[in-house]
């Protein structure tokens, strides 16, 4: 027991509860991080031309969502948009630019390429099969590339996901909407005979 | 040039070319002895004057044990390409290095040589250019594994 709770924050909540204070204050924090997010664009091939300049060109028009400042900057950033296919010479670089952004920090991954490895998945001796293989990621954006709808699409699951998730007690905390990877030490086989207990105490009776 | 042309012009100079046929640009094969010197003759000859080298890469034949290199020269003057090739053996790739003639060449060679292992003689800098220097074996050779890589499904 414990397992779901402790060792599975990304698939399982907290209840929520504490003070009406704290929780207020959670929501208006929240609100204003989610509408103000600051892109680092980490373009490296073609998803770059739709997510960062078709995205953010006049007819998309990404200021409507309040994430229209791309820095070059990764001081300066709190989202971390990987556009492009990520080899194994550009994956220590792009670690270093995740950890040297200031929490709370944010990763869309954009397109195949940055999802798994995409058309490169296979008999490759240099693309990285998925950013997520180096640095979490929160949203990913499915398409190659994708087009900027399905960008903002994205954005608005993430601003969704920063109102939801975070709370200032838990910091960093948040429910991810793909879970990566199940953490190491844990099979599926665990979680679900802890779900059947939880759910079925004492021999299957409901 | 026209192609047939260019073709008997490089066949004069080297008996031994031998035209290339399904290529829309003229395109010959040549023996790897006295390449360098077709090569400087193909620059500075006046009627071919190819001073550009655009392009050079290398094809693994596996099948054959041999590597297949391919020179795509320009001439700004006339404006008219040639493609020359020259096979060497897979196991011991040595091709002399171009770098002489056509300075750019230096950096093309380095990108083969860290691609597909042929060592240039003459080459005045010869490591790798695009992978890491500590790296093993020659990626774009058709046998190269390691454990990085993903089988594919069969």
């Amino acid at each position: 027991m414990g397992l779901i709770t402790e060792k599975l924050p990304a698939l399982v909540e907290p209840v929520p509860g504490g003070s009406v204070l704290l929780s207020s204050l959670d929501a208006v924090i929240n609100w204003a991080r989610s509408n103000s997010l600051w892109p680092l664009t980490f373009g490296t091939s073609c998803c770059a031309i739709e997510v960062m300049m078709a995205a953010g060109a006049a007819r998309h028009d990404l200021a409507r969502f309040g994430a229209e400042v791309t820095r070059p900057s990764p001081r300066q950033a709190d989202l971390l948009v990987v556009a492009g296919t990520i080899v194994r010479k550009m994956a220590p670089r792009l670690k270093l630019l995740y950890e040297q952004m200031a929490e709370p920090r944010y990763v869309i991954a954009t397109g195949s390429c940055a999802i798994s490895g995409g058309p490169f998945i296979y008999n490759n001796y240099s693309t990285v099969r998925g950013a997520d293989e180096i640095i979490p990621v929160d949203v990913y954006v499915p398409g190659c590339p994708p087009r900027p709808e399905a960008f903002f699409y994205g954005i608005l699951m993430l601003q969704k996901l920063i109102r939801e998730g975070e709370s200032l007690r838990t910091p960093g905390v948040r429910r991810k909407p793909v879970l990566a990877a199940l953490p190491a030490g844990i099979t599926i086989e665990q979680i679900q005979q802890e779900l059947r207990e939880l759910l079925e105490p004492q021999g299957g009776r409901r | 040039m026209e192609t047939h042309e260019l073709i008997s012009a490089v066949q004069a100079l080297e008996p031994a070319a031998v035209p290339r046929e399904k290529v829309d640009r003229a395109a010959v094969v040549a023996p790897v002895e006295r390449f360098l010197e077709l090569m400087a003759r193909l620059r500075d000859e006046p009627d071919l004057r190819f001073d550009m080298l655009c392009t050079h890469t290398a094809i693994d034949w596996i099948a054959e044990a041999r590597l297949e290199l391919v020179y795509c020269l320009y001439s700004t003057v006339h404006r008219h390409y040639l493609v020359v090739s020259a096979s060497v053996p897979r196991e011991a790739a040595v091709m002399p290095s171009m770098q002489a003639l056509w300075p750019i060449a230096e950096w093309q060679e380095r990108e083969v040589y860290d691609l597909f292992g042929v060592r240039y003689t003459g080459h005045p800098d010869l490591r790798r250019i695009l992978l890491d220097d500590d790296w093993q074996g020659f990626p774009l050779r058709k046998d190269y594994r390691d454990d990085f890589m993903l089988e594919g499904p069969k």
